[in-house]
């Protein structure tokens, strides 16, 4: 039986889908078998981030309304043959699927895959009452700053009122140097502020951009955010994984700047 | 229960399926009977009825038709012939018919077509503007584009193998032709000279070239 993980977050822009992308891809590294579902109806971007946009044929709402089976449009990700992506529809919008749909959907493919990972859209309206009907597990995505908090806040709430039975949160974009110098939120203030429990922090990482752009998931990668991201699937996975030094960057970084500087 | 006469539902009306045996006169009062016991539940409905099971001259069709208006109150709105022949005979060249109008007449479009818009044509369609990544066309016959095509394009909808897609900068998602579907390279091939091509079908491939005097040749409308 797979379990069914909503990665949301309310406010748009924190890195809902960078974070689906990358723990997908990092579960199916470890040899789990995954599905990534953009429940984002009307404005699709998982797929463009995977980089199988080409490949749609079929989408959510097809398979929802009977127009093809699941398989027909399930996307196989050459690249990991043990994820796939079930891509949203771009002419539809959230109102085409209901919740109790998707908990079928979900459902069935328990069956098949070891996660289901489902990427929320912004938001708390219909699109996110779906994102979160089957889910098993949530990931609260937030970054550190006072308007994604209140969100994320808000969201904790609704998905305890729909009887979410594990909320995790993930601190997304965190600068060390900022920290430091004190004009940036810790991880700690954030954690203490949202009373759930922290799966992970990525550090605000350039070659992110690179990656969303190139289409491929960086996690698992030499960089510091590939490694965070590869920290949360272990512990997805019920392994107890030390949080990463996000200092070591700024470190390493401050030595080069340095030399720089010298020359 | 007699069964000499019987009505079926089917998409344009109902059917009366009539025994062949019977003598007619019998029959008549027959669907007089039936029609009498069904009168309430067709109420004043419209519909297209058709016979089956009994070869009828035109006398005896009116005659039934005057028994059915007088037992209830449907209203006949045309007899559809069940003739499995002719039927064919009017669905192919219905289709052809239809086939030959949507390669050979055609439609314009100016506008852009951004992501999430989507442009479905019964004809061959011209669009001035571009067609964006995420956009979609779909047309029964063939797609021109005065711009630059980054999205979908789907051409003889219907399944005409000869459609084809023509565009100024042709650098689409996906391409569809009939029942073929090609996609976009993974990796974007290295700058390639914009110029006007078109994306055909042949022997079950997708072909994309650039547009010369042979390809030209080629196009069967």
């Amino acid at each position: 039986m797979g379990e069914v993980i909503v990665v949301t977050s309310g406010k748009g822009g924190v890195g809902k889908t960078t974070t689906t992308a990358n723990v997908g891809t990092g579960l199916a590294k470890l040899n789990k078998k995954v599905v990534l579902i953009d429940t984002d109806i009307g404005l699709r971007n998982l797929d463009v981030v995977m980089g199988l946009e080409n490949r749609i044929v079929y989408n959510l709402v097809d398979v929802v309304e009977g127009n093809c089976r699941i398989k027909q449009a399930l996307i196989k990700d050459k690249r990991y043959p043990n994820l796939s992506l079930l891509p949203s529809a771009q002419t539809r919008d959230k109102s085409a699927v209901t919740p109790e749909q998707m908990m079928k959907l979900s459902d069935e493919l328990r069956e098949e895959f070891d996660y289901i990972l489902m990427d929320c859209p912004a938001g708390i309206e219909q699109g996110f009452k779906n994102a979160i009907a089957g889910a098993d597990r949530a990931l609260v995505v937030t970054t550190p700053e006072v308007s994604a908090i209140r969100d994320a806040d808000r969201i904790i709430g609704l998905l305890e009122a729909n009887e979410m039975k594990q909320t995790h949160l993930i601190v997304n974009r965190i600068r060390m140097d900022m920290v430091k110098r004190g004009d940036m939120m810790s991880i700690d203030d954030v954690v203490e502020i949202l009373a759930v429990d922290l799966i992970g922090a990525i550090p605000d990482d350039e070659n992110i951009v690179i990656s969303t752009n190139q289409g491929e998931p960086l996690v698992g990668s030499d960089t510091l955010a590939g490694k965070a991201y590869m920290n949360i699937c272990n512990r997805i996975l019920g392994e107890d994984v030390p949080l990463l030094d996000l200092n070591i960057k700024s470190g390493l970084f401050n030595k080069l700047a340095n030399l720089l500087k010298k020359n | 229960m007699k069964n000499s006469v019987m009505i079926k539902g089917n998409k344009y009306g109902i059917v009366v399926v009539l025994d062949s045996e019977l003598d007619f006169e019998e029959l008549k009062s027959d669907i007089a009977e039936k029609f009498k016991d069904s009168a309430k539940f067709f109420n004043k409905a419209e519909m297209a009825l058709s016979f089956e099971g009994r070869e009828l001259t035109n006398e005896e069709q009116r005659e039934i038709l005057d028994i059915i208006s007088e037992n209830s109150e449907l209203r006949v709105v045309c007899i559809v012939d069940n003739d499995k022949e002719r039927e064919e005979m009017f669905k192919k060249s219905l289709e052809q018919k239809l086939m030959e109008l949507s390669t050979n007449t055609g439609q314009f479009y100016k506008g852009n077509l951004r992501s999430g818009q989507v442009l479905e044509v019964e004809t061959s369609i011209i669009i001035i503007g571009d067609v964006k990544p995420g956009a979609r066309v779909v047309s029964k016959g063939n797609v021109i584009i005065i711009g630059s095509l980054k999205g979908t394009v789907f051409a003889g909808a219907t399944g005409n193998e000869n459609s084809f897609v023509v565009a100024l900068d042709m650098s689409p998602m996906q391409i569809r032709i009939g029942d073929i579907i090609a996609r976009s390279p993974d990796k974007p091939l290295k700058e390639e000279k914009k110029e006007a091509k078109i994306a055909f079908m042949e022997n079950g491939n997708i072909y994309i070239e650039p547009i010369s005097k042979e390809v030209m040749n080629d196009i069967s409308l």
